[in-house]
């Protein structure tokens, strides 16, 4: 605990009392700085996403804006928080949208909020682009709305193709009843394809303290490799703990140092299809790990690079419609190929995503470090 | 004296009415849309109220039937292109029974044993929405719900949807007002103060507590139906557990016995975050001791204390004169 | 499905079960001497293993002192919060459900107290007796998972000595069967009523301590434990803390059985549903009217 964290609330408690006798904050209106909406979830259960990606907004607002902003003008960014609740995005949207009539919306960090808030945008027309996969059918009738982390079909086909790299044939999953469980529908119909027999598929409760049961009903049935995919730390040191020797590659969901850290020795030599290996970065990436880095004095992962390059799209966007441009002026300036550090997106593709699977790099963690590992999938 | 008193009382239902038509007009339409999730509250907590304040049920299962409307509307106009009210039905009618079949044996339990069966029937349903893909749409949910239409007027904007929650929240709070007023409304109370004598009395405890418990049933379905009209999509995120709390704490803050109190907790719950949100992310710290400064301060919530405090005013009043 | 595999369940089911009943005697010792329901009991957890991880990498404390300090800390919280809050509202004759919604609402301030000041991170602690195992017919049991299991035992034959043979124990005991009664005799009620947080305290944050080697703490955890520990004292009868022990061992089994009988997806739907029949089949608790009185 930080004595900045209890200034920090003591001026929160002081504001709290400056709000009760009605006093609404204006900024004043000068340089007309564009207004861009961002909502993410800064607290309650996806924190983990909602923290870095607003990380990675404030650093794109500064970086835009020291290179001379869009066309002479500053972009101001507003975040909001949604605690993790598509209720409250959806008024946040609202809020963003007409109350504050941002040109455009980042976020959110959740799929269910990002369909309950793609409604709105949808409707209105309103630039979106959302930290978080494609999700359901009706999210593909959405086209204003843009999705910077990959569909999950994709995360599927990198896991099979590393799969594959190291021959496993016959693999074994442990996935958790939400984001896994939507890989894992992905996963099924593609393993055939790849030659991929999986021989079991054990499933866990979000939140899950103990997954030692059906982690070893997975090394019961042999597998020769491993796929975890879940968002916690809790099935790999299970695995481990249960002695599955055998390589495990997780997705793309438990890539975090949170998530490492709380794995302990567990996470050795876990392998990752992923994006950006802030230890390593790819050419292209470097000079955004650096700024981060000066800025932050932590790495940065995948999600603080999507929502960076989520800011750096609508600012390419702009600057060629225009600061002034119509919604849907804006929407066709989104439309195109661009590449980003996390990704070479093409938003004008029928997934509103367009990432390559040679965008993916593989990483594996060695003493709680990611280590850039040369294999790549060629197109 | 009398008529004085009348008149003065048509008076400020007057004015109520008269705000009432006018907010959602003058008020931006980020207000306007927690405005209409304040009469979807309304009309979960209203439910949880009847329980909690007549029956002394601690209902930590409301999520559940929330949860059956909700999915209810998604899937009889999405998967099966029916019209908006099929869904409505579907969902008050399974709601209803399923809080039949399970609140006969669940409801002979009493006390915090009653408030961990409903808790647990929560959890088991939510785990159920997660496993029941194909009905639920799993964790990606189920979208493009569509916007409900009045006979071509399409209800597709807070300030318009806002009239149509309204009107049913104030039907229902309608309806759990004679139901409070009627001869079980008083068995009820009996029934809560003492079991023994009500029973005596000859009242038939289990089949009243059912009942109420079906009519809480109703009212959460009817709100989650409601609430996948408005957001237009729903998914297993919004029926877990948390939900089931959220949804206690309205009457528990208003106050349970009063029905004007339901309205008061769901403004609480649905306002008083957004408030505290422009503090930072301390917010939800801050929106935790409010909880707990609510719980201690004023026992029989918001409601109970402005009575208190009415009650103060007029005694000091009446000495003075 | 094989004989390693069925062992294996087992094990995982005694060491999640052990962890549950920590929770849950915490939460049944409070609910005895105050009859309050404890929303945040897993909270407890939460700060003892956060508290102790802090002394430990933060302070450089030695690891027994950092897990002394953790535990204390917890106990310290509960005593705060029987002064603070719940002597207050007794004094007033808040009801039942105001209790309960006091403590989720602590709990919700809490977590989010965590993730504010500490962070999101999830922490691990070293594992007592080294990152060992023991395989017993292929199936896996970490040495620190024996630890757990033997101090949790160990716990609740203390806890249990506790209440038979020691004056405070059994004032404790007195004053919640009998408040007046106890008052009559001299024994401070009021008091007591705090110890008994102190003792809730000291068990759910220990509970949190050990099991932080095997699974990693955060600010998300203290909802999921309140909620096995809750249904883990319902199952021991609720006022019996003894009761509580073998409802959590009962319902890890049910949950890791159900595992490898049914499907791993309906683990909590079984788990809970057996839950619901037990409290109406049995509604003193597994061990029935007897039990009561072990606790």
């Amino acid at each position: 605990m930080s004595l900045s964290k209890i200034a920090r609330f003591a001026t929160a408690l002081a504001g709290l009392t400056a709000l009760a006798v009605g006093a609404q904050a204006q900024t004043p209106a000068a340089g007309e700085p564009i207004k861009i909406g961002a909502i993410v979830s800064a607290t309650g259960a996806g924190a983990g996403l909602g923290i870095p990606e607003r990380n990675g907004l404030l650093l794109a607002e500064k970086d835009i804006n020291a290179k001379g902003g869009i066309k002479g003008r500053p972009i101001k960014m507003i975040i909001e928080d949604d605690a993790s609740n598509p209720d409250t995005a959806l008024s946040k949207a609202n809020e963003l949208i007409f109350g504050q009539k941002v040109v455009a919306l980042l976020g959110p960090s959740l799929t269910a909020s990002t369909v309950a808030v793609g409604g709105v945008t949808h409707a209105n027309k309103v630039p979106q682009i959302a930290f978080t996969g494609i999700g359901p059918a009706v999210e593909r009738e959405r086209k204003c709305v843009a999705h910077v982390l990959p569909p999950q079909r994709l995360n599927a086909q990198a896991l099979l193709e590393y799969a594959k790299s190291i021959r496993a044939t016959k693999v074994g999953v442990l996935h958790d009843a939400g984001y896994g469980n939507v890989v894992m529908a992905e996963l099924r119909p593609l393993a055939d394809k790849y030659g991929v027999k999986l021989v079991a598929v054990e499933k866990f409760e979000i939140g899950a303290t103990d997954t030692t049961t059906q982690a070893a009903k997975v090394k019961a049935a042999q597998p020769e490799a491993v796929f975890v995919i879940a968002t916690s730390a809790t099935p790999f040191r299970n695995v481990k703990q249960i002695q599955i020797t055998q390589p495990v590659i997780a997705a793309i969901g438990s890539s975090s140092y949170e998530y490492v850290n709380a794995m302990g020795t567990a996470a050795d030599n876990i392998a990752i299809p992923e994006f950006v290996v802030g230890e390593d970065p790819l050419p292209h990436q470097k000079a955004f790990v650096d700024l981060y880095k000066q800025a932050y004095n932590s790495t940065p992962k995948n999600y603080e690079a999507a929502a960076w390059d989520a800011a750096h799209i609508i600012a390419s966007a702009l600057n060629k419609a225009g600061a002034d441009a119509t919604n849907e002026k804006l929407c066709e300036a989104m439309k195109a190929p661009y590449s980003g550090v996390l990704a070479n997106y093409d938003f004008s593709a029928d997934d509103m995503t367009g990432i390559p699977i040679g965008s993916f790099v593989f990483s594996k963690l060695v003493g709680g470090k990611y280590t850039r590992t040369p294999f790549r999938v060629s197109q | 004296m009398a008529s004085l008193n009348l008149q003065r009382n048509l008076l400020w239902i007057a004015v109520a009415l008269a705000v009432w038509a006018a907010l959602p007009f003058l008020v931006p339409r980020n207000i306007a849309d927690l405005l209409v999730f304040t009469g979807i509250y309304t009309i979960a907590g209203l439910g949880i109220g009847l329980l909690l304040g007549h029956c002394g049920i601690v209902n930590l299962a409301q999520a559940t039937f929330y949860g059956l409307g909700a999915y209810a509307s998604a899937y009889c106009t999405v998967m099966m292109g029916w019209p908006s009210i099929t869904g409505f039905l579907v969902g008050a009618v399974i709601s209803m029974a399923l809080a039949y079949v399970i609140g006969r044996p669940i409801l002979r339990l009493t006390g915090y044993f009653l408030a961990l069966g409903t808790l647990a029937l929560s959890a088991i349903a939510s785990a159920l929405f997660f496993e029941w893909d194909w009905l639920t749409g799993g964790t990606l949910g189920i979208g493009g719900i569509p916007k409900l239409d009045l006979l071509g007027f399409v209800l597709d904007r807070p300030s318009r949807y806002y009239f149509f929650v309204w009107i049913v929240a104030f039907a229902c709070m309608w309806a759990a007002h004679n139901l409070v007023d009627s001869r079980s409304g008083l068995m009820l109370r009996a029934m809560r103060d003492s079991s023994t004598a009500a029973a005596a009395l000859s009242v038939d405890l289990q089949s009243l507590r059912t009942r109420v418990f079906v009519v809480c049933a109703l009212f959460g379905s009817l709100a989650g139906s409601l609430f996948a009209h408005h957001v237009s999509f729903v998914s297993t995120q919004s029926f877990t557990v948390d939900r089931s709390i959220t949804f206690l704490l309205i009457p528990v803050i208003g106050g349970a016995t009063s029905i004007p109190g339901i309205v008061v907790g769901a403004l609480f719950i649905t306002f008083l975050p957004e408030l505290l949100s422009k503090l930072g992310d301390v917010h939800q710290i801050l929106f935790g001791l409010a909880l707990v400064a609510v719980v201690v301060l004023m026992p029989d919530g918001l409601m109970g204390a402005w009575d208190r405090f009415r009650a103060r005013l007029v005694a000091r009043g009446g000495s003075d004169a | 499905m094989t004989l390693s595999l069925i062992l294996q369940a087992i094990f995982a089911g005694v060491t999640n079960g052990i962890v549950y009943a920590l929770v849950g005697m915490g939460l049944s010792a409070i609910f005895k001497g105050s009859r309050v329901i404890n929303a945040m009991q897993g909270e407890f957890a939460v700060i003892g293993a956060m508290t102790t991880v802090l002394l430990l990498t933060k302070s450089g404390w030695p690891y027994p002192a950092a897990i002394a300090g953790g535990a204390l800390a917890g106990a310290l919280v509960g005593a705060f919060i029987e002064v603070a809050f719940v002597r207050y509202m007794a004094l007033k004759n808040a009801s039942e459900d105001s209790f309960l919604l006091l403590t989720i609402g602590l709990a919700l301030t809490l977590s989010a107290s965590v993730l504010f000041f500490i962070g999101r991170d999830g922490h691990l602690l070293p594992p007592i007796g080294g990152e060992g195992v023991v395989l017993v017919l292929d199936a896996v049991i970490q040495l620190h998972a024996l630890w757990l299991v033997a101090i949790g035992i160990g716990a609740t034959l203390a806890l249990r000595a506790f209440f038979h043979r020691t004056t405070v124990g059994l004032s404790m005991m007195a004053a919640s069967i009998d408040a007046d009664g106890a008052a009559t005799t001299g024994i401070n009620v009021g008091r007591m009523r705090t110890y008994t947080f102190v003792l809730g305290g000291l068990l759910g944050a220990l509970g949190g301590i050990l099991v932080t080697p095997l699974i990693s703490v955060d600010y998300t955890l203290g909802l999921n434990l309140t909620l096995k520990g809750f249904a883990a004292a319902v199952l021991g009868g609720l006022t019996n803390p003894l009761g509580a022990a073998v409802g959590g061992v009962t319902l890890g089994l049910v949950e890791s059985l159900a595992i490898i009988g049914i499907s791993s997806s309906y683990k909590d739907v079984v788990a809970f549903s057996v839950l619901i029949v037990i409290m109406i089949l049995m509604p003193n608790g597994i061990l029935g009217r007897a039990g009561r009185r072990g606790g």
